[in-house]
C-alpha cells in the first residue's frame, strides 16, 4: 500500500510543480497609475486598532476597504505564497521584518518618493518598497522593589549578577531584531557571547506581554520590551497601580533600538497610494500616538504623555534595511540554545 | 454438606428479590433450582458466587462463613466456578488460553485433560468468535472446571440452544461433572431439564425454596397444586374424597397422597396417567393430535371438561374417533383450604 | 462481495486526492531547493527536534491513555458515585482549545515553560479523546466475562488488566493515535509553553525566516513521524472483537478503600484541566475594562456556529462513505483512501493552509478566500477525526441485518440507507458533533483561508489577546468553551448513553 501511497504522491507533486509559475520580479509602478475605488488591504497590525483608522480613509476618501487580518509573520508568508496572483493592494505589517521578505520576493512595487520623503530615512526600506508608519523602542522593564543599580548598557545583563533576573522573549520578532542589530553592528562573536550570557542569565517567555506581567507580578526582576506594553498595560489597569517602571540605556546603546511597522505597496494603483498617504497623515499618525503610544514617524506629531521624544531616544545608529537577515540571526539565537 | 444457605433475603428498595431462602448442597450432587423466570434465580447464583451482599441471611461454604450481610468473602476466594448464560468467553484469548485462565502457568496438562474431557482438543487454538454456541458452553464449563472449584455455579447454561443440542450438551455436561466429582448448583425453568440432570430438586417461588427432593419425590409429590401444574402437564379435575377415593367428573381415582374423608378440593392429573379406549359409543371424542413421534399429545373433549393425554405415539387414537376415558395410577388430591 | 457504490469511491478518492495536496505541495517545495532542505535536515537541531517531539508525543499519548481510560473505567464500572458528573468534567476540557488552557496555565504561573507544561497541558486536552471512546467501548462490552473472571480467581485489579482491557484496547489504541497526531500537529499551546517540536519549528520557520525549504523538510519529516504512529497504532490495535449485547445486569466494581483516592484524583483532573481555565476566563473578564462589543460577539458567533455547521455537515457526508467503503466492501484501494487521510493528520494547520493558499491563488483564484476552500481544508485536517468516530458505529451495524434488508425487496445497496445509517445514526452525529467541535477550536487556517471579512470566536480571540487586552479576550473564550461545551456534552451522552438503558 505504502508502494500506491508514494505513486500517488509523485503523482500530485508533478501536477503541482507543472502548474507553478516562477516567481518573476514585479514591474515596478507603471506609466499610467490605474484608477481604483476600492482597496484590499493585509492587515498584520490588530482589527481592534486598525478598523477606527480604516473608517476614516473610508469617509476621507469614498475608497472602499476590504481588510484581510493576520499575524504580519503569517500574512508575509501568504503574500509569498499568493506570488503575482495575489488579492492584496496593500501589506501593512506589524514589523520590518515581514516587510523585508516581501520585499526580497519582489512582490512589492516601489513606492513614489513623495510619499517616503515624510519620514526619516532610517526607517524606511532603502529601495523604497516600503515606508515606515510607527515606531517603538526597545527598552527595559524593571520592578521597582526589586531592581535599584539599573544596566548602563544591554550588555550589563551578560554580567552574572544578573542571574536569572532578566526576562526576555527570543522567538518575539522585536527581540530578534534587536539582535539581527547588534550582529549587524557588534559583530557575530560579540553578539553569540551576549546570548550565551543570556543562556544562563535569562528567563525565557514567548511574548513582551508575558515578561512585562511577570515584572509586574515579582517573578522576575526586569525585562527587554517594546516601549509600548507598558503604556497599555498603564492604561489598562492605571498608572498608579503599575509596579514597574523603564529605563533606557545609555546613548547609542543598542537596548535603545527603534524598530517600525511600515507599509508595502503589492498592486499599484491610486487606492493603494491614498492609502500609504493616508496612513502618513496627521489624524493617522495623531491615532497611534494617542491609541498606542507608537512613535509617529512623521514629523510634527504629539506623543503620548511620558514617553521620550524620538529624536531624544539615543538610538543606534542602525539601518533597518540591514534587518532583514533574520535568518542568520537565528542560527545565533538558536546556537546559543534560546530557541 | 458443602453449601448451606440460611434465611437468605435481598431487597433492591422495596422489592423483594429473595425472602428467607434455605437450601442445603452435598458434597458431589448436582442441585437444580427450577424456577419460573424472575424468581430469582440468576441473583440467587450471583450472591453465592460472591458479587452481591445479602440483607440478611447467611452463605457458609464448607461450614466456613462466605456471606452475610456485613461481609462478602470477595469471589476470587471462595472457590466457586461459574458458568453463565452466554458464556462470556475471553475473546481475546484461544480456548485453551480461556481454560487455562484460572491456573497458574504451566498448567498444560490440566488444559489438555479437559479439552479431552469436553471434547474439543482440535478446537485449542481458536478463538472463541469461530466456536458454536454448543462449543462456547462446553469451554465455558471447562474453564470453570479448570481449577477445580469446591462448587460450580450453571446459570441457565442450555437456555440459549436448540432442542437437539440442548439435550445431549445436558448428557455431555453431566458426565463432565461425574467425571471430576464437581458439586454443582443449575438454575434452570426448565423443568425436563431440572428433573433429568439432577440429583436435587429445589423449587424456586416468591424468593424462597418451597420444596426440594430427589427428582421423582418433587415430580410425584408436588406439595402444592402450583409445583404440581409446573411440573409436567397437569389436568385439574374438581373431586371430593369418599370411602378413600376422589370422586370427579372422570371417575373414581385413587389418591396418591394422605387424603381426609370428605374433603373437597382438587385432582391433578398428569396427561401420561390417561388412557384412551377407542369405543365406538363412548361419551368423548379425540379433538386434536400432536404427534411427536415416540408418543403423541391428544386433545379429548370429555362429557364435561377438556383433557390432555399422552398416548403412545404410534397407536395414539385420530382426530374424530370417539374413545373413553381412564385414568391410569394413583393422583395427587389438594384439599381446598 | 459487493461493489462498493460508485458513489462512495467517488467520495473517497476526492477525500484521498485533497489529503495529499499538502504532501505533494511539500514535495514541490522541496524540489525548489533540495539542497537546503537536505542541509537543515542534517544538522543536530533536526535530531533534538525529533527527540523532543518524540518525547512529547509518547508521554502525552500514554497519560492521555492512562488518564482517559481510568476516568472511563472509573465512571461506567466501578461504585464511584456522582459518575454522570465526573463523565461531564472528564469531557470538559475537549471544549477548551489547548492554547486557551496553555494561556491560563502562563496566566496563573507565569513562570511555567518547557516540557513538563506543555506535557500537562496536551495531557489534558487529549485526555477526552480516550476517555469518550474507552467509555463508550465500556459500556458496550459484556461485563459477565469480567465477572467469571473473579470466580477464576482474578482480584478485581487483575481483572482490569487481564480482561477488561483487551476487550477495549482496539478502542483505546485508535483514540491514542489520535492523541499522538494532535500532539504532533499542535502548535498555539506549545508555542505558549515552549516547548520545542517539529510543529514549532515548523511555524518559525514560516514566521521568522519565511524559509518555506525549511518548512516543508521539517514537515515532511513530521509526515514521516505520522506514518510510524500509525503503523504503530495498526500494530497494536488487535482485532476489533465481536460485542456482545451488554445485557447482563451490572454491579459496579466496589472501590473499597480505594474509593477515595479516585475521588480525589478525578477531582485534582477536573480542577487542573477545567477550573483553572474557567477561573482564569472570568478573571480576564472581571479584571480591566471589558468593553467587547455585542454585535461583535454575536457576529463571531454566527460566523463560528456556521463554519462549524457546515463543515461538520461536509466532512461528515466524505467520512462516511470513505468509512462505508473500508467496512463493507474491503478492498485495496479503501485501504489506500483511509490511509493517504490520515497520512497528514499531523502537520500543523498552517502547512495546509498555505499548500491550500498556493493553490488557490495561483489556479483556482474564483475559489480563492471562499468558504468553500475553507471548507475544503477542515475536510483535509479534520477528516480522520470524522472517520475515527464514525468507522466503528458502522462496522458494529451486523452484516446480516443487511442480507435480511435485501431479502426484504431492499434493492442492494440501498439497505446502506435503509439499515445501516439509521441504526449507526447515534456514533455518526457523535462524529459530526466532534468535528463541529474541532473546527470551533481551529484557529491558523480559519486565518489565513478566511473569506475576507469573516469573523469566528477562535480569530476574534486571537486578535484581542494580539493587542494585549486579555479582558477583551476573555468573552470571546468563554463563549467559545461554552459554544464547544453543547457538542462536547452530547458525545459525552451519546458514549455514555447504553449505561442507563442496561440499569444502575
Amino acid at each position: 500500500m505504502f508502494k500506491s501511497f508514494a505513486t500517488l504522491l509523485a503523482l500530485v507533486s508533478a501536477l503541482t510543480l507543472s502548474s507553478c509559475t516562477s516567481g518573476e520580479p514585479n514591474p515596478n509602478a507603471s506609466e499610467t497609475l490605474q484608477q481604483k475605488d476600492s482597496l484590499v488591504l493585509y492587515s498584520g497590525r490588530s482589527e481592534e486598532l486598525v478598523q477606527p483608522l480604516i473608517e476614516m480613509f473610508e469617509q476621507e476618501s469614498g475608497i472602499t476597504v476590504e481588510v484581510r487580518y493576520a499575524g504580519s509573520a503569517e500574512l508575509a508568508a501568504q503574500l509569498l505564497e499568493e506570488g503575482e496572483n495575489s488579492p492584496a493592494d496593500v501589506f501593512f505589517s506589524q514589523d520590518a521584518g515581514a516587510l523585508g521578505a516581501v520585499s526580497k520576493a519582489g512582490l512589492f512595487s516601489t513606492i513614489p518618493s513623495e510619499l517616503t520623503s515624510q519620514v526619516d530615512k532610517q526607517y524606511s526600506a532603502t529601495d523604497g518598497s516600503w515606508v515606515g508608519v510607527s515606531g517603538r523602542a526597545r527598552i527595559l522593564v524593571y520592578n521597582t522593589a526589586k531592581v535599584s543599580d539599573l544596566p548602563v548598557s544591554v550588555f550589563d545583563l551578560a554580567k552574572p549578577e544578573w542571574k536569572n533576573r532578566i526576562a526576555i522573549a527570543p522567538t518575539n520578532a522585536s527581540f530578534q531584531s534587536f539582535v539581527t542589530a547588534m550582529r549587524v553592528v557588534e559583530g557575530e562573536a560579540a553578539t553569540t557571547s551576549w546570548l550565551e550570557a543570556m543562556k544562563s542569565n535569562a528567563v525565557i517567555f514567548e511574548k513582551n506581554d508575558a515578561i512585562l506581567n511577570a515584572v509586574e507580578q515579582g517573578v522576575v526582576d526586569a525585562g527587554l520590551i517594546n516601549h509600548y506594553y507598558w503604556f497599555a498595560k498603564a492604561k489598562e489597569i492605571g498608572k498608579d497601580k503599575m509596579k514597574s517602571k523603564l529605563a533606557a540605556f545609555e546613548s547609542n546603546d543598542l537596548g535603545n533600538l527603534v524598530n517600525v511597522a511600515g507599509a508595502g505597496i503589492i498592486s499599484d494603483n491610486s487606492a493603494s497610494r491614498a492609502f500609504v498617504d493616508f496612513l502618513l497623515s496627521n489624524k493617522a499618525q495623531t491615532f497611534f500616538a494617542e491609541q498606542t503610544a507608537e512613535y509617529p514617524l512623521v514629523a510634527g506629531i504629539d506623543i503620548v504623555e511620558g514617553l521620550t521624544p524620538l529624536t531624544d531616544v539615543r538610538n543606534p545608529k542602525v539601518d533597518l534595511s540591514d534587518l532583514d537577515t533574520l535568518d542568520e540571526t537565528l542560527e545565533l539565537i538558536r546556537a546559543a540554545g534560546l530557541i | 454438606m458443602l453449601m448451606q444457605i440460611k434465611d437468605l433475603s435481598l431487597n433492591y428498595g422495596d422489592q423483594v428479590v429473595l425472602n428467607n431462602l434455605n437450601l442445603d448442597v452435598n458434597q458431589g450432587e448436582l442441585t437444580a433450582v427450577l424456577g419460573a423466570s424472575g424468581a430469582g434465580k440468576s441473583t440467587l447464583l450471583r450472591l453465592i458466587a460472591g458479587f452481591e451482599s445479602p440483607t440478611s441471611g447467611e452463605i457458609f461454604i464448607d461450614s466456613k462463613l462466605v456471606s452475610d450481610s456485613k461481609d462478602v468473602v470477595a469471589p476470587e476466594k471462595r472457590g466457586v466456578g461459574i458458568v453463565p448464560q452466554d458464556s462470556a468467553l475471553f475473546s481475546h484469548l484461544t480456548v485453551s488460553q480461556n481454560i487455562g485462565f484460572g491456573l497458574p502457568k504451566g498448567s498444560d496438562a490440566r488444559i489438555n485433560e479437559l479439552l479431552n474431557l469436553v471434547g474439543l482438543s482440535e478446537y485449542a487454538d481458536r478463538k472463541p468468535a469461530s466456536l458454536s454456541g454448543g462449543q462456547a458452553q462446553r469451554v465455558a464449563l471447562a474453564r470453570a472446571l479448570a481449577p477445580r472449584p469446591k462448587l460450580i455455579l450453571l446459570d441457565e447454561p442450555f437456555s440459549a440452544l436448540d432442542a437437539e443440542l440442548r439435550a445431549r450438551l445436558r448428557e455431555d455436561v453431566r458426565r463432565v461433572l461425574r467425571a471430576e466429582n464437581a458439586t454443582a448448583i443449575l438454575v434452570t425453568h426448565d423443568q425436563e431439564e431440572a428433573l433429568s440432570l439432577a440429583d436435587r430438586v429445589a423449587i424456586l417461588r416468591d424468593g424462597k425454596i418451597i420444596q426440594s427432593g430427589s427428582p421423582t419425590e418433587i415430580y410425584n409429590s408436588p406439595v402444592d397444586l402450583g409445583i404440581a401444574t409446573f411440573l409436567g402437564d397437569s389436568i385439574l379435575v374438581d373431586g371430593h374424597v369418599e370411602d378413600g377415593k376422589i370422586i370427579t367428573a372422570l371417575g373414581k381415582i385413587t389418591p396418591l397422597n394422605k387424603v381426609s374423608e370428605g374433603q373437597v378440593g382438587v385432582a391433578a392429573i398428569r396427561s401420561e396417567n390417561f388412557y384412551l379406549q377407542p369405543n365406538p359409543s363412548g361419551d368423548s371424542e379425540v379433538i386434536g393430535r400432536v404427534f411427536f413421534g415416540h408418543d403423541a399429545v391428544v386433545e379429548v373433549q370429555t362429557p364435561k371438561l377438556k383433557i390432555r393425554a399422552r398416548s403412545n405415539g404410534p397407536f395414539a387414537p385420530e382426530v374424530g374417533m370417539k374413545v373413553t376415558v381412564w385414568v391410569r395410577g394413583a393422583v395427587n388430591f389438594y384439599p381446598s383450604s | 462481495m459487493r461493489k462498493p457504490p460508485a458513489l462512495l469511491k467517488a467520495l473517497g478518492i476526492v477525500a484521498a486526492l485533497a489529503a495529499l495536496i499538502p504532501v505533494g505541495y511539500l514535495f514541490f517545495r522541496l524540489g525548489a531547493g533540495s539542497e537546503k532542505a537536505i542541509e537543515e535536515l542534517f544538522r543536530s537541531r533536526t535530531i533534538e527536534l525529533l527527540f523532543n517531539t518524540t518525547l512529547l508525543v509518547v508521554s502525552v499519548t500514554l497519560t492521555a491513555l492512562v488518564i482517559g481510560f481510568l476516568q472511563a473505567w472509573l465512571t461506567t464500572r466501578t461504585n464511584l458515585g456522582f459518575g454522570a458528573l465526573f463523565a461531564v468534567l472528564a469531557t470538559l476540557p475537549l471544549a477548551i482549545p489547548s492554547y486557551v488552557m496553555a494561556f491560563s496555565f502562563t496566566a496563573t504561573f507565569p513562570s511555567i515553560s518547557g516540557f513538563w507544561p506543555s506535557w500537562l497541558v496536551l495531557s489534558l486536552a487529549t485526555s477526552p479523546y480516550v476517555f469518550l471512546a474507552v467509555s463508550a467501548a465500556l459500556v458496550r462490552t459484556d461485563a459477565s466475562s469480567e465477572e467469571v473472571a473473579r470466580t477464576l480467581g482474578l482480584t478485581k485489579w487483575q481483572v482490569l488488566v487481564r480482561v477488561t482491557w483487551p476487550q477495549v484496547r482496539p478502542a483505546a489504541t485508535a483514540s491514542s493515535l489520535l492523541v499522538a497526531l494532535y500532539t504532533l500537529s499542535e502548535f498555539g499551546a506549545i508555542a505558549i509553553l515552549r516547548f520545542d517540536t517539529f510543529t514549532r519549528a515548523i511555524y518559525n520557520a514560516y514566521r521568522l525566516s519565511f524559509d518555506r525549504t525549511a518548512a516543508a523538510a521539517l514537515a515532511v519529516v513530521l509526515v514521516l513521524l505520522t506514518l510510524v504512529v500509525i503503523w504503530f497504532e495498526r500494530r497494536y490495535r488487535g482485532d476489533y472483537l465481536s460485542i456482545s449485547p451488554a445485557s447482563q445486569k451490572r454491579v459496579r466494581i466496589s472501590l473499597g478503600k480505594a474509593r477515595p483516592l479516585a475521588v480525589t484524583g478525578l477531582l485534582f483532573i477536573a480542577v487542573v484541566a477545567v477550573g483553572i481555565p474557567l477561573y482564569s476566563l472570568v478573571n480576564w473578564s472581571i479584571i480591566g475594562s471589558s468593553t467587547a462589543d455585542l454585535s461583535q460577539i454575536l457576529e463571531a458567533l454566527l460566523g463560528s456556529v456556521s463554519l462549524a455547521v457546515l463543515a461538520g455537515v461536509a466532512i461528515t457526508v466524505f467520512a462516511l462513505a470513505i468509512a462505508l467503503w473500508i467496512v463493507r466492501y474491503p478492498t485495496k484501494l479503501g485501504r489506500f483512501v483511509e490511509l493517504s487521510v490520515w497520512a497528514n493528520h499531523a502537520l500543523p494547520a498552517i502547512v495546509v493552509a498555505l499548500a491550500l493558499i498556493f493553490l488557490g491563488a495561483n489556479l483556482f483564484p474564483w475559489l480563492y478566500q471562499t468558504t468553500a476552500l475553507l471548507i475544503f481544508a477542515f475536510l483535509i485536517l479534520f477528516l480522520p477525526n470524522a472517520l475515527g468516530t464514525m468507522t466503528t458505529p458502522i462496522a458494529q451495524v451486523p452484516k446480516s441485518l443487511e442480507d435480511v434488508a435485501n431479502s426484504l425487496g431492499v434493492k442492494g445497496n440501498r439497505s446502506i440507507f435503509k439499515v445501516v445509517l439509521p441504526i449507526a445514526a447515534p456514533g455518526i452525529l457523535a462524529g459530526a458533533a466532534l468535528v463541529a467541535l474541532t473546527v470551533l477550536k481551529e484557529l491558523p487556517a480559519t486565518l489565513l483561508l478566511r473569506p475576507t471579512g469573516t469573523e469566528t470566536l477562535a480569530v476574534r480571540l486571537w486578535s484581542a489577546t494580539e493587542e494585549l487586552a486579555f479582558s477583551q479576550a476573555a468573552p470571546y473564550a468563554l463563549l467559545l468553551v461554552v459554544l464547544g461545551g453543547l457538542p462536547a456534552l452530547a458525545l459525552n451522552r451519546q458514549a455514555r448513553k447504553a449505561l442507563s438503558e442496561v440499569g444502575k
